[in-house]
């Protein structure tokens, strides 16, 4: 009986919400749409002149989803700086090149992480992600809480064409590659002198 | 041409760097502020604990509701490397990594940052009845390196964080709660949030009680309490078997305010216990008593000035130990102890309690405290913090009465002039400095290191360092390794306990040192999935130590005790929670006055916990809690059976309404009526102290 309780309890696997953590949900909920502030770009991804944050959710992580889009009306009260934005809650089956979105939001999700990227940079939007390990599936931004709390992009972002960051945030962020968190990222923060960083930035600009 | 391209590339990078227009500095200087802000909320609630110079667990209260974890002493079961043990007092205990399964304030106990061990024993069993439902998270701490400023934690320590504390966004709601469970468990409590602009004020409130009695015996007379071969005395046939009584009731009141840099907090605790197994080793009567009150208020200022923090504290702390209980049963054959002890054991005159023998005992203690610690952030990479903490302790009250000694009526006797109990006189005074600096050497490498100097009224501690580091590889590896020194002051009991053929004080005691190192691995997996692995070496030395043949407190153990711990949170799919831990320790004790050398004695070398949660939809979760504790070996003089090893299962159904924030829980716990015991001394319970079996529990809370 001992045995097959333990079993039970060990080797059953229900599915149901992911079990979030609320200060990095709520760290990423203040800072995430102040960051689709600082593209360049921004006018080109307005909708109806408005900014349009999509949250890509689980079926189950319905409540986490909602919980966040209260939490961002509550703070910024239905403006962020000059621009009028709406939050738009969308289960990742029906995200698609078809959803309106200026920026994307993905919760935590253990598929179709890539499709949603892919959407994302065809469109030209900026995407976040609940989870730095979606960074390496081609998400772009995510926010961690380590001794401090760290914005993490990825590196890739420096290419993309359809969106420009004030050069400030730039310095802000750490670095993830593409494929896999980069192992050297702190030696990259350290080791390149912003000089050198700019330099690069630029050149790789005039390519 | 390549240079010069670049110094225009250069230069033009520059020009844009410094138009960025306002706008975008607003912006940016409003994300720095938020994380800045979650930071802060990140490292008061010990969310980025990996990173941090400790080798730390965080349980977070309303989890541990959902497990159907009723009290602060079910959720230190699961902590890696804790177990708990027992007294002929029912004094629960504790025990970090095995070190010194037999004193009581190995660990200290703070709740909402206020050191709350009593001064009597140096123990908090009166507070591990603390409802679940008044706790917002739980920090513990193991080893030394858990240092705090002006306080030494010995082998850890707990911290208790009430929902008096509150953040912008994270602010928690009022509720009530009503619970129900075996031995006629009650509970009701409160919590009661106000605020205004500038004042925020925290009550919480419960009640609870239970008339729980557990099977013992037979009890220490048949080991010959009262009874001696030299005076020709044998009580061992008055020996008894029953129900000892350890039922509790408390009410306690809390009151936590902050107006603009002041905080006053405060709280009343009335903690009443049955007498469980007897002061003097005698099964006591269902209506016998021991209180054990808590009483602490503490004013508080702290101001962040340009790079400097100041944190002023001042307070106050009431305990008591008040016994009240039919110490001996009817027919107790003795002699006039009183006359024995007062003629240096030359008269010796027979009495016979025909009734029995009575005792009312009570001990009140005051610690009176200021401390004041100034931190300054001035230079770079550099957080360092400075000041002092003071402390006069003393009993304020001391009673001792028992039946006649002369005579054998059970009437009680004033003894408290001529025959006390306790030194009614007991003080001590203690002067702590301590220094440290937090040093970033770079993103990867941080280091603490400083000391704490203390000197008493008594024996001193002196000087004691710590060092610790954190070394971050990258983001799926971080290292720790803390090297420390600390100590343990005696218990006022160790100190100042009088006339008592068990326990013998003595003010020539030294502090307890230990010298621990330890090393911690964390591989994080993902955002919530991680792996930690400590080693340790604790080096204990004049540990603190009586015996039925030598009942004079003495420093005479000296411990060496190392280590594994293994603790694992994470998922076995993407979508549920699953935690485990387990301990390995082991070690050699010796006891320098008789050379008696052994392996760890009272301590389970083997320690493995866990618990898997799952909802089963959005309102319906069920939840699991396994324990295993590994067998004890005994004392090389006690000759009995090593106390064997128990598994515990608990299971919790959960359910919560969205609608009307609510929540009913049904818990079983120890489902399969495993025979859990804890170990008693030799020449004690000869049957050790048998725990509760299979029991229940329903919850209902409601938040508003």
């Amino acid at each position: 009986m001992k045995k097959i309780l333990f079993l039970y309890l060990t080797l059953i696997n229900v599915a149901f919400g992911y079990h979030y953590d609320d200060i990095v949900l709520k760290a990423q909920a203040s800072i995430f749409p102040k960051i689709i502030l600082l593209d360049k770009k921004i006018q080109n991804k307005l909708i109806d002149g408005k900014i349009v944050y999509t949250i890509v959710y689980n079926k189950s992580d319905y409540n986490t989803a909602l919980s966040i889009e209260k939490f961002i009306n509550k703070n910024f009260q239905g403006s962020l700086d000059k621009y009028n934005y709406k939050v738009n809650l969308v289960e990742f089956e029906k995200f698609s090149i078809q959803t309106q979105a200026s920026a994307v939001y993905v919760l935590n999700l253990s598929e179709h992480i890539e499709k949603i990227a892919k959407v994302a940079s065809e469109k030209g939007i900026i995407s976040f992600s609940y989870d730095i390990n979606n960074l390496k599936k081609g998400l772009m931004f995510s926010l961690v809480i380590e001794k401090s709390t760290v914005l993490y992009l990825k590196k890739e972002i420096l290419f993309a064409t359809k969106i420009e960051f004030v050069d400030a945030l730039l310095q802000m962020v750490r670095f993830v590659e593409a494929d896999y968190i980069d192992k050297n990222n702190f030696d990259y923060q350290n080791k390149l002198n912003s000089r050198n960083y700019y330099a690069k930035y630029f050149m790789n600009q005039k390519k | 041409m390549t240079s010069k391209f670049f110094w225009n590339v250069l230069s033009t990078s520059s020009l844009l760097l410094t138009s960025l227009n306002a706008q975008s500095n607003n912006i940016l200087d409003s994300i720095t502020k938020d994380m800045d802000r979650f930071n802060n909320v990140a490292t008061i609630t010990k969310q980025n604990e990996d990173y941090q110079p400790y080798i730390i667990s965080v349980f977070n209260g309303k989890e541990l509701e959902t497990l159907g974890v009723s009290n602060l002493k079910e959720s230190l079961q699961l902590v890696p490397g804790v177990d708990i043990t027992t007294d002929n007092f029912n004094n629960q205990t504790p025990i970090f990594r095995g070190s010194n399964a037999l004193a009581y304030g190995q660990t200290k106990l703070f709740i909402d940052d206020i050191l709350v061990n009593n001064l009597f024993f140096d123990s908090y069993s009166e507070y591990l009845g603390l409802p679940i439902e008044m706790i917002k998270r739980i920090e513990v701490v193991r080893g030394p390196g858990s240092k705090t400023n002006g306080v030494n934690a010995y082998a850890g320590s707990i911290h208790v964080i009430t929902y008096a504390e509150d953040f912008k966004d994270f602010e928690s709601k009022d509720k009530m709660i009503f619970k129900y469970g075996s031995y006629d468990y009650r509970m009701s409590g409160f919590i009661q949030k106000f605020k205004t602009e500038n004042l925020t004020a925290t009550v919480d409130f419960y009640y609870q009680k239970d008339n729980k009695k557990l099977k013992a015996g037979p009890d220490g007379y048949s080991q010959g309490s009262m009874s001696s071969t030299d005076l020709g005395k044998d009580n061992t046939t008055l020996s008894q078997n029953g129900d000892a009584p350890v039922w509790n009731e408390d009410y306690s009141l809390s009151l936590n305010l902050k107006y603009k840099d002041f905080t006053l907090k405060g709280r009343s605790l009335n903690h009443t216990q049955g007498s469980a197994y007897g002061i003097n080793l005698s099964l006591p009567q269902n209506e016998d008593r021991v209180k054990l009150p808590s009483y602490y208020l503490e004013l508080g200022y702290d101001k962040e000035i340009s790079n400097f923090y100041l944190d002023i504290k001042a307070g106050v702390k009431y305990d008591t130990f008040d016994s009240k209980a039919k110490l001996g049963p009817n027919g107790v054959d003795f002699i006039d102890y009183e006359k024995f002890v007062n003629s240096n054991n030359t008269i010796v005159n027979n009495v016979i309690f025909p009734n029995g023998i009575y005792g009312e005992h009570l001990a009140k203690q005051r610690t009176l405290y200021q401390s004041s610690y100034l931190t300054y952030k001035g230079i770079d990479n550099h957080t360092i913090t400075s000041g002092y903490r003071f402390l006069k302790e003393e009993t304020t009250d001391m009673v001792s009465k028992l039946s006649n000694w002369a005579t054998g009526d059970a009437a009680l006797v004033d003894y408290t002039e001529t025959f006390p109990f306790f030194n009614k006189n007991a003080e001590r005074n203690i002067k702590i400095f301590s220094l440290q600096d937090e040093f970033q050497f770079n993103k990867k490498l941080n280091f603490i290191y400083g000391f704490n100097y203390e000197t008493t009224s008594y024996e001193d501690a002196g000087f004691e360092p710590r060092i610790s580091m954190v070394y971050q590889k990258d983001l799926e590896n971080i290292f720790k390794a803390i090297y420390s020194r600390s100590h343990r002051n005696p218990s006022w009991q160790e100190m100042f306990t009088a006339n008592n053929a068990a326990r013998v004080g003595s003010t020539d005691l030294k502090p307890e040192k230990v010298d621990a190192l330890e090393f911690s691995y964390i591989k994080k997996f993902s955002t919530d999935t991680y792996l930690q692995t400590n080693i340790f070496y604790l080096q204990n030395k004049d540990q603190i130590y009586n015996s039925a043949t030598d009942p004079l407190y003495r420093n005479v153990v000296d411990t060496d005790i190392y280590g594994l711990e293994l603790e694992y949170t994470g998922h076995l799919s993407s979508d549920d929670k699953l935690y485990l831990n387990y301990t390995y320790l082991t070690g050699t004790s010796t006891i320098t006055d008789t050379g008696e050398r052994s392996s760890l004695t009272n301590v389970a070398h083997h320690l493995a916990k866990g618990y898997y949660i799952y909802n089963l939809n959005n309102n319906l979760s069920l939840s699991g809690i396994a324990k295993y504790v590994g067998e004890k070996k005994r004392v090389l003089s006690d000759t009995r059976n090593k106390v064997d090893a128990y598994t515990t299962i608990d299971t919790t159904l959960n359910y919560k309404n969205h609608t009307y924030n609510y929540d009913i829980a049904f818990s079983i716990k120890n489902i399969f009526d495993e025979h859990v015991i804890y170990p008693s001394t030799p020449k004690t319970y000869s049957q050790d102290y048998t725990q509760e079996g299979r029991t229940f529990l329903v919850t209902l809370r409601k938040e508003f």
